[in-house]
């Protein structure tokens, strides 16, 4: 704390050092055998006692990932999904987000409720009747197949996020805006936006990963090798007998890239909270 | 916001649309399209040209699906055939093999499915009877059981496109320093790990698959046979997994662990990580399929290579050796929506033919399924060992003639696994896989 | 939220009591641009979720066969949820998911939440540190759990080994219920406490300053302010969290039918599985859909129970 006595600061230091550092272990180790993994080779893998640096290490998960198996064009697939999904969700989820956390709409509640009624049911079950809807549409092999479900599915959440972080902005913002004559949608533009921006690069960044990494719709309803994504395309390396690790790992590697990119960033928008006051609690 | 609302109707008119035709699938009668195809299509199968969709999951070694194709287009040149790879995990491979053909897709039109699916998918429709199509003596060729396990209710769903079975890989190199014997009996397969573990020579003796999933049921099956065992009676009505065999079986298999003579981590083990231990050097016995072979002689995968050896899987003491191997493999099967079911027969017969079924043996070291081509590999000197070992080996099918077989299955892997992880008894295991497994033959959970 | 949250977006729709037409109109028309606003992501929703989510419940109440035409339906009845609920399958797979559902949550929450707080804290770093910690969150379940698969393993897995050096002998951690069920826990929490520490750090940092500023001219020390201002402040973003965890755990399946496959045993079979293999596996799409629907029914009960409890608490505080 800012206002704490000088070694009430010390100590709190300390605590918040150490605290940083557990933290990077526990989330770093695991990550570092994933790492390391990937560069070593098959007898590597089953090396027991295992290696904990790759012995040799080997580029070879990498090639064959992206050799034997097409993970380029599953990399291109995602990227045009999880963007496209993810952008219609921001786009469309904050306004309802925001006018159901501020205009007056009959029946909000309900709609909440509905909203995460939705969002808990199994995707199993509603993967095969989806099926029949994209088969008659002549969706299947297509992007909007997985687009649009994908929109569909992360709404409820992120409507949810959103809202609740609009419903913390200052009422007084608005009011002053609206005194002003400005329009609604204009105060959601300049006002509400730029403050929300944390929440939003919340919802969209969970919109992005959920889009990333979801595995049973795009499994069933793109069939065709030029639009299965990178979930699918790793469930077709090895063989019935054999989970090739090395080559999995590799590409899981490679897959996470595009995630620490747009976290790198868009950080100001979750940096932008600190710089503009204090510290909190 | 004009756009919107537009787009808002079209949709909404769409979707009526979409509903009213899915719900036109949903309460069609079954049954009548496939006969109908029947009459219409000529049954020899002489389709020469179009272009038709394989659905397959990659074989053990890369390109063997490409190979085989270009083969094919090679002999028919006006034939098309585009590969659609199929996800690794069998399970997962069934679950979109069944959402596509039961939502009414006309692709894939030919798909390679397990040797365990004929009952599952003949009973629901899920599969063209392709004896409809191909008379007995294209039947007739094939190696003494695969037909009939391809068979439901008298019609044969799948056309056997390679073989595949359990054997037993040891360590020639650590017999040898040891002096013993390649074990003939289950029991002595146990001695001799205990011999080769305590006197430090390997790691572990005898890795297996005991997980709880499909694999363990394998090996159960190759355990319960030895000992004079069966699963269930022929109609499929009444199992029999509390019998005193399949106690002899299992309370044998968890003897393995608790002696010592395999390590306790196969009740975790899949084909994968008992593979992974066996090429690492760490153990002296593996029961896996035929890919092993060819996997412990790569040098980029395995350490063990050239001391490998490959054998019949031993049988209970008392029985007659050898063993019985559980049969694996895959067949290939048309989808019932197929608009191409004669072009499709061209594609599978030639899969059968002396030639692809010479690719897949020779070049590949998969079993084949034509009794001729297989003698005539196993006779050549330079046949891979699996294929030597398996004209000499017994077989045995999983109790799959039964369209509840996966339940079935589960009953009897879920509990065994139980069983050999120690947290409950043999008998009371068996007790309760054989009520779960009564309950499945009944259709029910 | 939630409720709270609720009642404050219904405070909201009333406005101050004002005799002015002027007023009136411009409610009317800021009704309709709230409808304006939010009908697009609602229509989206609703036509892709409505008529599975239905078909699913239809599927449940059928006596009903997959077959290569489709479904074929025979009759409306309660035999699937009959069968299920004398199943003891079904019970074990309820008591393990509604077991692993509360203790991870718990932990991920508690965990999630001190992350966040330190995170938040950080002045320098905070973007690298956001970045690391989406890694577990982003990659996908499946091979996260072939990671966990793979430093579980009982022959050559990293964790035996350090395990087995500092004297703890060769625990199979797969291979006994309890120590699968932990082992899977410990996968889950490493991939999801980012989830809760990322929402938690958002809404710490659009929390309103001047009311930090007031404790501390209060001379509010920070445990004080820690427990009497961020936390409350906090509770509809954590309360938030706690919600989608409860409904992503009750939901889960992807980590145990690769980590163990639902073993061993049965052990680690939740009802996500359980319904999987029922429906994809056996092709009993009636009592699979049940399975789904019965568990949709009950997460919703919970959700709306700790919806209850929790407004409970904001009163008391």
């Amino acid at each position: 704390m800012k206002f704490q006595t000088h070694t009430g600061l010390k100590k709190w230091v300390n605590l918040l050092n150490t605290s940083v550092v557990l933290i990077v272990l526990f989330v770093a180790l695991p990550l570092y055998w994933l790492i390391a993994s990937s560069f070593k080779t098959n007898v590597g893998i089953g090396a027991s006692p295992p290696q904990y640096f790759p012995d040799p290490l080997s580029i070879a998960n990498y090639q064959s990932a992206f050799v034997h198996y097409d993970f380029g064009i599953y990399f291109r697939n995602s990227l045009i999904v999880a963007i496209a999904a993810t952008f219609l969700v921001l786009a469309i989820g904050s306004l309802a987000g925001y006018a159901l956390a501020r205009l007056p709409i009959r029946g909000k509640t309900a709609i909440m409720v509905i909203l995460l009624m939705i969002s808990l049911f199994p995707e199993i079950a509603v993967v095969s009747p989806l099926y029949l809807v994209m088969h008659n549409l002549g969706w299947i092999d297509s992007y909007q197949v997985l687009i649009i479900p994908y929109t569909a599915f992360n709404l409820p959440f992120a409507i949810w996020i959103m809202r609740n972080y609009f419903l913390g902005i200052p009422r007084e913002m608005e009011e002053s805006a609206r005194v002003d004559g400005a329009s609604p949608l204009r105060t959601y533009w300049s006002i509400i936006l730029p403050q929300a921006l944390p929440g939003i690069f919340t919802a969209g960044i969970f919109t992005f990963t959920a889009c990333w990494t979801e595995f049973l719709m795009a499994l069933t309803f793109d069939n065709s090798n030029s639009f299965r994504t990178i979930p699918v395309g790793i469930a077709l390396f090895g063989s019935p007998n054999v989970i090739p690790y090395g080559t999995i790992f590799a590409a899981s590697v490679v897959a996470v890239v595009p995630i620490g990119i747009l976290v790198f960033v868009f950080r100001r928008f979750v940096v932008s909270g600190l710089t503009s006051g204090a510290v909190k609690g | 916001m004009e756009p919107k609302k537009r787009v808002r109707t079209s949709n909404r008119v769409r979707l009526l649309a979409v509903v009213v035709a899915s719900s036109s699938i949903v309460l069609a009668a079954c049954g009548s399209s496939s006969t109908a195809k029947s009459s219409s299509t000529s049954p020899s199968g002489s389709a020469t040209s179009g272009t038709i969709t394989w659905w397959a999951s990659p074989i053990a070694q890369v390109g063997i699906r490409q190979t085989l194709i270009n083969a094919f287009e090679k002999a028919y040149p006006k034939i098309h055939v585009n590969l659609v790879s199929a996800p690794t995990n069998t399970g997962t491979n069934r679950s979109q093999v069944v959402a596509q053909i039961s939502g009414g897709s006309t692709t894939p039109d030919v798909f390679m499915g397990d040797v365990i699916w004929p009952a599952q998918f003949g009973a629901h429709g899920l599969a063209v009877p392709l004896s409809n199509y191909l008379p007995s003596s294209y039947w007739a060729k094939f190696a003494p059981g695969l037909v009939a396990g391809a068979e439901y209710k008298g019609k044969v769903y799948g056309s056997p496109l390679f073989e595949d079975q359990g054997f037993l890989y040891y360590r020639k190199d650590l017999l040898a320093k040891a002096h013993l014997p390649v074990p003939k009996t289950w029991e002595q397969l146990k001695q001799e790990s205990l011999t080769l573990v305590h006197d430090h020579l390997v790691k572990y003796g005898f890795v297996w698959q005991g997980n709880s999933y499909e694999g363990l049921t394998c090996d159960f099956m190759e355990y319960l046979t030895s000992a004079g065992g069966k699963v269930t009676n022929a109609a499929y009505t009444k199992a029999y997994l509390d019998s005193p065999q399949a106690i002899q079986a299992v309370s044998f298999m968890r003897s393995l662990i608790t002696s010592g003579a395999s390590p306790a981590a196969v009740t975790t083990m899949e084909e994968p990580q008992a593979m992974a231990t066996f090429d690492a050097g760490d153990a002296a016995f593996l029961r896996n399929w035929d890919y092993a072979w060819a996997n412990s002689q790569t040098p980029s995968d395995s350490k063990v290579v050239g001391k490998v050896g490959v054998a019949p899987l031993p049988t209970f003491s008392g029985h007659s050796y050898p063993g019985y191997s559980t049969i694996g493999g895959w067949n290939l099967y048309i989808n019932p929506h197929s608009k191409h079911i004669a072009t499709d027969l061209t594609f599978i017969k030639w899969m059968s033919s002396v030639q692809a079924q010479t690719i897949l043996g020779k070049k590949y070291s998969e079993i084949p399924t034509v009794e001729s081509v297989r003698k005539a590999i196993a006779a050549q000197a330079s046949a891979p060992p699996p294929e030597k070992v398996a004209a000499v080996t017994r077989l045995i099918a999983r109790p799959a003639g039964t369209p509840n077989y996966p339940a079935l299955s589960t009953a009897i892997y879920t509990n065994i696994n139980a069983a050999l992880n120690g947290s409950t008894s043999v008998k009371s295991a068996l007790a309760s896989a054989e009520s779960q497994a009564n309950t499945a033959l009944s259709g029910g959970l | 939220m939630t409720r709270s949250m609720l009642e404050n977006a219904t405070a909201n729709e009333t406005p101050p009591p004002t005799p002015d037409q002027q007023v009136t109109g411009h409610r009317r028309r800021t009704t309709r641009i709230g409808w304006v606003f939010s009908s697009p992501a609602l229509v989206i929703v609703a036509l892709v979720t409505i008529f599975p989510i239905a078909f699913s419940v239809v599927l449940s109440l059928a006596n009903v066969t997959v077959t290569g035409n489709g479904f074929q339906l025979a009759g409306f009845t309660f035999s699937n949820y009959s069968e299920i609920f004398h199943a003891s399958v079904w019970r074990y797979a309820l008591v393990f998911t509604v077991f692993y559902t509360v203790v991870t949550v718990a932990v991920e929450v508690i965990l999630g939440t001190l992350i966040g707080l330190v995170l938040e804290r950080l002045t320098k770093g905070r973007g690298l540190m956001m970045a690391l910690l989406l890694v577990p969150w982003s990659m996908i379940t499946v091979i996260s759990a072939e990671l966990w698969q793979y430093i579980f393993d009982g022959t050559y897995g990293v964790m035996q080994a350090i395990f087995s050096a500092i004297g703890l002998g060769q625990p199979q951690f797969l291979g006994t219920p309890t120590s699968a069920i932990i082992s899977m826990m410990v996968a889950d929490i490493w991939k999801t406490t980012p989830f809760v520490a990322i929402i938690v750090v958002a809404g710490l940092v659009m929390l309103p300053q001047e009311v930090f500023e007031a404790a501390a001219v209060d001379g509010a020390g920070s445990w004080t302010t820690f427990w009497r201002v961020t936390l409350p402040l906090l509770r509809p973003t954590i309360a938030l969290a706690i919600l989608f965890r409860i409904l992503q755990a009750f939901g889960i399946f992807d980590l145990p039918f690769v980590l163990t496959g639902g073993g061993p045993g049965t052990a680690t079979t939740s009802l996500a599985v359980l319904s999987y293999r029922t429906m994809f596996q056996n092709l009993n799409y009636g009592a699979g859909n049940a399975i789904a629907v019965s568990a949709s029914v009950l997460v919703l009960i919970g959700c709306l129970l700790f919806l209850k409890v929790f407004r409970a608490q904001v009163s008391d505080a």
